[in-house]
């Protein structure tokens, strides 16, 4: 296949035809020193993100915060608007009424911690994202079926076409396409 | 000649059985003369100072009524005072079947004894205006909240009508406007009205609110004079229309107003008192002076 | 040396890692490309049938029929129903509580089932939540319209306004507005993330312009990045950690509507374990209503196999059982407690005037039920079909006898009454059952009933192997 000396290209993707070996290919790029690189599968598969080397995540802790706002707003409202803002005797109860304030505090506390689980997710990967390099490939489209496929970056430092080439085809796949920027 | 057909009754009271839980509370003279307590007995309040929260403090005006179930004689006329008083419109027996009278203040007529021969006792039922009101707590909206001088007061222009409230009201005093019923149109009808009360539209609630544009007006005059409002210068409408004096409005924080001093009597009681609501509104016992000779 | 993965324990989401018995949750044979092809052929190559076109023309008249209700309701007032005073709430908050506690089910099989890693979740999770927003959708219209002025409901809702004014936070209907919106929000959030990926399948096979443009939109550009998937297995965990107490506190909050007051028969500390079990026995029940039908006409019985419907009907009749445990100690602590009104509540309700459907209810929800410990009944899908829908109406009787009954004599026997339906009240139920249905027709007509991601996991080329 003859690629364009003058086409940017954004990386070499290698396509499986199962997990395993998809997991093994992504090990032996890492321990062949390749770093910008990125597995897709049409699954979650649990090995696969230790094998790339990626173990990041704030979500946890953006969740946890997310909770806290939640929890902090809910409460905080209420008190205001009970003993400040307009404070009424509904049914000779104290004007604190907080007994009578847990519910809505334990209901905002879920409603912050879910909103920053999604969107916290959401933004950290980047997503909305319609556009990406590696839907120029035709092939690429069964990444949502039943193929995986393992794309090192041409940012990498290691990668050099025909080197990286090579390394890949050593992997066994089904196919190494280009995959233009 | 019998038709076979059948005919609808509208009534506002279908039970007419205290069914033990002292709504009238009667004793003889003697029973009463023994043990001036005796009204009590069953039916006892828990004290006013069984809570971890401290009462509201009611240093002003502090709003009451007593009622004297000795001296009602059933004749409904507070019925018809308030509602003439309080532009509370008539539904028709259509409704009246659907259970949706719109009557402030009702008199509810209990029978007791055997069925041939029973006592009747009437006891007139309008708002408790409770200290501890149930329908407060309940109301989303805070569309019925409780005045400094101890008035539940309802106010209809923040109600959006989800009808917690009267499902939580123990006495079942509150109204819903489940349709129009009033008639804004006709121009008659605008004259007979009382300007000093909203007219009230549908999907509100409603109640007896101690004629409120009353205590209004008297507060007003009494502020502009500098003086304080003297006992008996406010009577409620069914208060006024009472041909037995049967009902007293005043103010409890006058030790000598006749409401204080009824108030203060052993024959006073509240209904539901063991809800611990604290009902501003009260009731005097029966007592009946039996002749042991005919036993009435 | 590359990480040794010691897999000692079962994480049903995770690429190989089945639980036991696994075969029984998917038929043997299947493929990652067959559970694809098998679950979107549905939506994006199948010619849509007749069936489908009447059924949903059908439930469309009666959300027709919902349509017209309402709004005869918002233009004369709440006086076309049956409420009165003392009944004040009759079928408006009965149907409200019929169908968030049906939307439980979905919430608690995509949440709870997940965090005890129970694999026969997968084929069922993803049409349980979507059941679970339809539901959600349904009950919300009736503490809107069951307002005497719909048009103000907002006021439920803190907002800075010009009047000054604020909801009240100790009334349970405020409680009601926070826990609902919330659980529609997070389970719309739950349901539409776990969707983004198969959306992704769909934008990728789809053969028309408009269905990749659409799917294309809503798949916000998925690409299946193993970057991506764990972040979004570490969201999903996390937010099905959330949705737990958020499932049992929302119908706790909606028992709070009963239990907060001091109504006999409503006033009691039973109500939200009762609520809770009871939610999840008629979400269970609904979930069976439509999962038969569903694997029946578009041929699903390996997906939704057996062993399902068995699990299903195992967990309505453990819930089942705590609902009539909680019958039993409403009578008698009615009874052993002493307190007049409440011991007159239970005997009115067994001997007064609803005493028929009082009767129905335990006929329905004790006495039918209890057939499910038989195996021959829960492997019987008639059977199982015939039941599930004893239960919904058994369920729906509950709460019109909790809080029918309870209103219509509770304390001044002066105001007892009697509660009869008009034809609005039954016109504007049936027509949130219309409602219901159309939205699912639609569901199933255009996006995927079986999340196909989680259904690859369960294949036999999932699993993956040590490494050397």
């Amino acid at each position: 296949m003859a690629t364009s000396r003058h086409q940017p290209v954004y990386g070499l993707m290698a396509e499986f035809e199962d997990p395993n070996q998809l997991v093994a290919a992504a090990h032996r790029a890492r321990e062949a020193g390749y770093r910008r690189m990125d597995a897709y599968s049409p699954l979650p598969i649990e090995e696969l993100h230790e094998a790339i080397g990626f173990h990041d995540t704030k979500l946890p802790l953006i969740v946890l915060i997310g909770g806290l706002v939640g929890c902090l707003s809910g409460y905080l409202l209420q008190f205001w608007v009970s003993t400040m803002a307009y404070p009424l005797n509904v049914g000779g109860k104290p004007l604190h009424s907080w007994p009578a304030f847990i519910p809505v505090t334990f209901e905002c506390t879920i409603l912050g911690a879910a909103l920053a689980a999604v969107l916290g997710m959401l933004a950290l990967n980047g997503l909305p994202q319609p556009y990406h390099p590696v839907f120029n490939v035709a092939r690429f489209a069964l990444a949502s079926r039943n193929r995986f496929f393992l794309c090192i970056e041409a940012r990498d430092k290691k990668f050099e076409l025909a080197e990286t080439r090579r390394f890949l085809e050593a992997l066994e796949p089904r196919e190494v396409t280009v995959v233009a920027d | 000649m019998a038709t076979g057909d059948t005919y609808s009754l509208a009534c506002t009271q279908y039970h007419h059985l205290m069914e033990g839980r002292g709504m009238v509370r009667v004793a003889t003279r003697d029973e009463f003369v023994k043990d001036p307590t005796i009204v009590h007995k069953g039916f006892e309040a828990p004290p006013r100072t069984l809570t971890l929260y401290p009462d509201f403090k009611y240093d002003g005006y502090k709003w009451g009524m007593a009622i004297d179930v000795n001296s009602c004689i059933g004749c409904n006329a507070c019925v018809v005072g308030c509602q003439s008083e309080n532009n509370i419109p008539v539904i028709g027996k259509e409704q009246v079947l659907r259970g949706r009278e719109m009557h402030w203040i009702r008199v509810d007529t209990y029978y007791s004894g055997e069925t041939q021969d029973p006592e009747t006792y009437f006891q007139p039922v309008p708002c408790m205006q409770c200290e501890n009101a149930p329908c407060e707590v309940v109301c989303p909206v805070g569309a019925t909240v409780h005045s400094h001088e101890g008035l539940n007061d309802m106010v209809y222009n923040r109600c959006v009508g989800t009808r917690y409230c009267s499902n939580n009201c123990p006495y079942k005093v509150r109204r819903f406007n489940y349709l129009l019923y009033q008639d804004f149109d006709t121009p008659s009808l605008k004259l007979g009205r009382n300007p000093d009360v909203t007219v009230r539209s549908r999907g509100v609630m409603e109640k007896c609110t101690y004629c409120v544009q009353r205590i209004n007006a008297a507060k007003i005059d009494s502020e502009k004079a500098g003086r304080k409002i003297a006992d008996g210068e406010i009577k409620t409408a069914c208060q006024q229309t009472c041909p037995a004096d049967a009902i007293v409005f005043g103010d409890l924080n006058d030790p000598k107003s006749r409401v204080a001093q009824l108030q203060a009597e052993e024959r006073n009681y509240s209904i539901l008192a063991d809800l611990n609501t604290r009902p501003r509104t009260t009731y005097l016992a029966a007592v009946r002076n039996v002749n042991p000779e005919i036993g009435e | 040396m590359p990480d040794q993965h010691a897999h000692d324990y079962e994480d049903p989401l995770a690429a190989g890692n089945i639980g036991m018995g696994s075969s029984d949750v998917i038929a043997p044979g299947h493929t990652f490309g067959s559970v694809t092809d098998k679950i979107s052929s549905i939506v994006l190559t199948q010619r849509t049938s007749i069936g489908w076109y009447l059924g949903f023309l059908t439930a469309g008249s009666l959300a027709i029929l919902l349509l017209i209700s309402l709004a005869y309701l918002s233009v004369k007032g709440i006086g076309i129903w049956g409420n009165n005073i003392p009944v004040g709430w009759a079928f408006d908050i009965t149907n409200f509580v019929w169908w968030i506690g049906i939307g439980h089910a979905g919430t608690l099989i995509s949440a709870i089932l997940l965090l005890l890693k129970q694999s026969w979740r997968t084929s069922i999770n993803r049409f349980a939540e979507a059941m679970t927003l339809f539901a959600v959708a349904c009950a919300g219209i009736f503490p809107l319209f069951h307002t005497g002025r719909p048009w103000l409901a907002y006021w439920l809702l803190p907002y800075p306004n010009t009047m000054g004014v604020w909801p009240q936070f100790r009334s349970p209907l405020v409680w009601d507005v926070f826990a609902v919106s919330t659980y529609a929000t997070v389970s719309a959030l739950f349901w539409f993330v776990g969707l983004v990926p198969d959306l992704a399948t769909l934008r990728d096979r789809s053969q028309s312009r408009a269905g990749r443009m659409i799917y294309g939109m809503l798949a916000l550009g998925w690409r299946g990045s193993a970057r991506h998937w764990y972040r979004y297995e570490t969201a999903y965990l996390l937010l099905a950690g959330i949705a737990t107490p958020l499932v049992v506190s929302v119908h706790t909050v909606v028992s709070f509507d009963f239990a907060i007051a001091i109504v006999p028969g409503w006033h009691t500390t039973i109500f939200p374990p009762y609520f809770v079990a009871g939610a999840i026995y008629s979400g269970f029940a609904m979930v069976l209503t439509l999962a038969i039908p569903i694997r029946a006409v578009y041929g699903l019985q390996d997906f939704i196999t057996l062993r399902h419907l068995q699990n299903m009907a195992k967990v309505m009749l453990v819930t089942g059982l705590i609902v009539a445990y909680g019958y039993t100690v409403e009578a008698f602590i009615a009874w052993y407690g002493g307190n007049a009104y409440e011991g007159f509540m239970i005997w009115n309700r067994m001997t007064g005037p609803y005493a028929p459907f009082y009767w129905a209810l335990i006929t329905c929800n004790v006495i039918v039920p209890q057939v499910l410990w038989f195996r021959r009944v829960r492997t019987n899908v008639a059977a199982l079909f015939m039941l599930s829908l004893i239960v919904n109406v058994g369920m729906w009787l509950e709460r019109f006898i909790i809080i029918v009954t309870s209103l219509h004599r509770d304390f001044m026997p002066s105001a007892w009454g009697l509660y009869r339906a008009t034809f609005w009240d039954y016109s504007t139920f049936i027509g949130t059952i219309g409602l219901f249905l159309t939205l699912l027709f639609l569901f199933v007509r255009f996006l995927p009933m079986i999340s196909i991601f989680e259904m690859r996991t369960l294949v036999p080329e999932a699993k993956v192997e040590h490494e050397i």
